[in-house]
């Protein structure tokens, strides 16, 4: 390339996530973070929480669902040196912090048996989760579509609507 | 994924000059629902050597009314166009094919710039690096296209010559029916170019060092009847096999203007010329209907496995001018 006076981003990025700052350096030591990481490999192999799944890796199938500043987002295609401003929440940051109760929707999960393998289930919390907040009390169709992002092979569907719904009428969006 | 140099882009003119300083080998970042794709299965043959942010950039995102009609910046995101009172008002058309893209969490991050520019789904070009290799087609300078002795059943029916992917936006179908004109910037400037005259047979008009800024779309008449229908396969995250946009002014059920827009039938999104002539001047049935999602299919020319395609492409043309408001 011609010489150009832009600098690249930043040589250090902190994010955060779950109410907590992390700093990193940017390179591709150990520790760094590259430039060409996405979020959900930041998440599972920087931060260690691997409550995140990965897997179709390409924004298909919704498992990488976390939550950035409030909206559900797929974090397998977000670069994480673009997260930096970001208030990113994953499923470990639904538990109260200090009691470590889960999240009345998560309880709800559980009441409901709403998963069967349970490797889509974060994802599909997630994005639920995005939902409550916005829409405290949605019709069975809402649900149906915020859900329409994450794809579940074991079917747990309709045990998710009810477990969702369950939880809205508890006020599990609060 | 292999890595890159990364830039966050301050203003246009510094994503601009870094596009020209990186001759063709600089890739714009938004929303990333495609690129991050694009670059994790290295599709191409010339891997970008830097990315650049250009969700830094701030002033891109408003949606405006002005007196030329409704200003959408290119970074909009498409959940913000769903949402958008404006949008709802003046060109539900627009909204309504938004709704379709994708799922809630692409449309959380995808934006209107990014979906019109998005690289095409076709199998043979998205074949992934990692298994046996990238697969050189006429559309990253190869000879040949394989789709066409091969597994057509997605690509084009008309208007292909060379490469038979189909255009895959959605949101270029709804802003080709409205007339909305993009504003383009590059390192000399900006100019204007309608959204009709965007795409070309491999890509579009972009040129190696300028993006979408804007998308203007002059006011819509009130009384103008807005449609938008979309075959898939799967309701959510999914592509196109044929979508239809239209905008169709009644004058006391006679039909005084009619724009009719095709999806995922060729490389660009199709205007059906002579099923609008035909509509204009007459009263709409189910008669007239018929023969104009007739004439919509004039010139189409199938591959082995998608003659399919033209009998929904009648279907939908007909319910688009039946229905007269937006379904989907």
């Amino acid at each position: 390339m011609t010489p150009t006076q832009i600098k690249p981003s930043l040589p250090t990025l902190t994010l955060n996530v779950n109410g907590k700052l992390h700093s990193f350096m940017l390179g591709e030591g150990l520790h760094e973070v590259s430039p060409s990481h996405t979020l959900a490999y930041t998440l599972r192999e920087r931060l260690g929480l691997t409550g995140t799944k990965i897997s179709c890796d390409e924004g298909a199938c919704g498992c990488c669902t976390v939550l950035m500043d409030g909206k559900a987002v797929l974090s397998c295609i977000l670069l994480t040196v673009e997260c930096g401003e970001k208030e990113i929440v994953t499923i470990e940051g639904l538990e109260d912090p200090e009691t470590g109760e889960l999240d009345p929707l998560q309880q709800s999960f559980i009441d409901h048996t709403a998963f069967q393998c349970g490797f889509c289930t974060p994802g599909i919390i997630m994005s639920a989760k995005a939902l409550l907040v916005e829409n405290p009390s949605p019709t069975r169709d809402e649900v149906k579509e915020a859900l329409s992002g994450n794809f579940c092979r074991c079917i747990s569907n309709y045990h998710v609507l009810d477990a969702v719904i369950a939880a809205a009428r508890k006020g599990g969006g609060e | 994924m292999k890595n890159f140099a990364h830039y966050n882009a301050r203003s246009v003119a510094e994503a601009t000059h870094l596009l020209a300083a990186y001759e063709g080998k600089a890739k714009l970042n938004a929303g990333g629902s495609d690129l991050i794709g694009v670059l994790k299965d290295r599709i191409l043959p010339d891997y970008p050597e830097a990315v650049i942010n250009i969700k830094t950039i701030p002033g891109l995102n408003t949606i405006e009314e002005n007196d030329g009609g409704i200003n959408i910046g290119a970074l909009t995101k498409l959940v913000d166009i769903i949402n958008s009172p404006l949008i709802k008002k003046n060109c539900p058309v627009l909204k309504e094919t938004a709704r379709t893209v994708a799922s809630p969490q692409i449309r959380n991050v995808a934006t209107l710039g990014g979906n019109l520019c998005q690289d095409t789904r076709c199998w043979y070009y998205r074949y992934p690096d990692g298994i046996g290799g990238m697969i050189k087609c006429f559309r990253k300078g190869g000879k040949t296209c394989h789709a066409v002795p091969g597994e057509n059943q997605y690509h084009a029916i008309m208007g292909a010559k060379k490469c038979f992917a189909v255009c895959p936006s959605d949101t270029a179908v709804a802003l080709t029916a409205l007339g909305a004109v993009l504003t383009v910037a590059g390192t000399k400037g900006t100019r204007t170019l309608p959204v009709e005259e965007f795409y070309t047979p491999l890509g579009n008009m972009l040129a190696l060092d300028e993006m979408i800024t804007s998308v203007n779309i002059p006011k819509p008449d009130p009384a103008a009847e807005q449609a938008f229908l979309k075959f898939t396969l799967r309701k959510p995250i999914d592509f196109a096999i044929v979508s239809v946009a239209s905008v169709i002014t009644l004058d006391q059920g006679i039909c005084a203007d009619a724009r009719i827009i095709l999806g995922a039938v060729a490389p660009t999104p199709v205007r059906a010329h002579k099923a609008e002539e035909y509509l204009k001047g007459k009263k709409l049935s189910d008669d007239t209907a018929a023969e104009a999602a007739m004439l919509a299919t004039v010139g189409a020319n199938p591959l082995s496995k998608n003659i399919y395609k033209l009998e929904i492409v009648k279907t939908l043309v007909k319910r688009v001018i039946n229905s007269g408001s937006c379904l989907s």
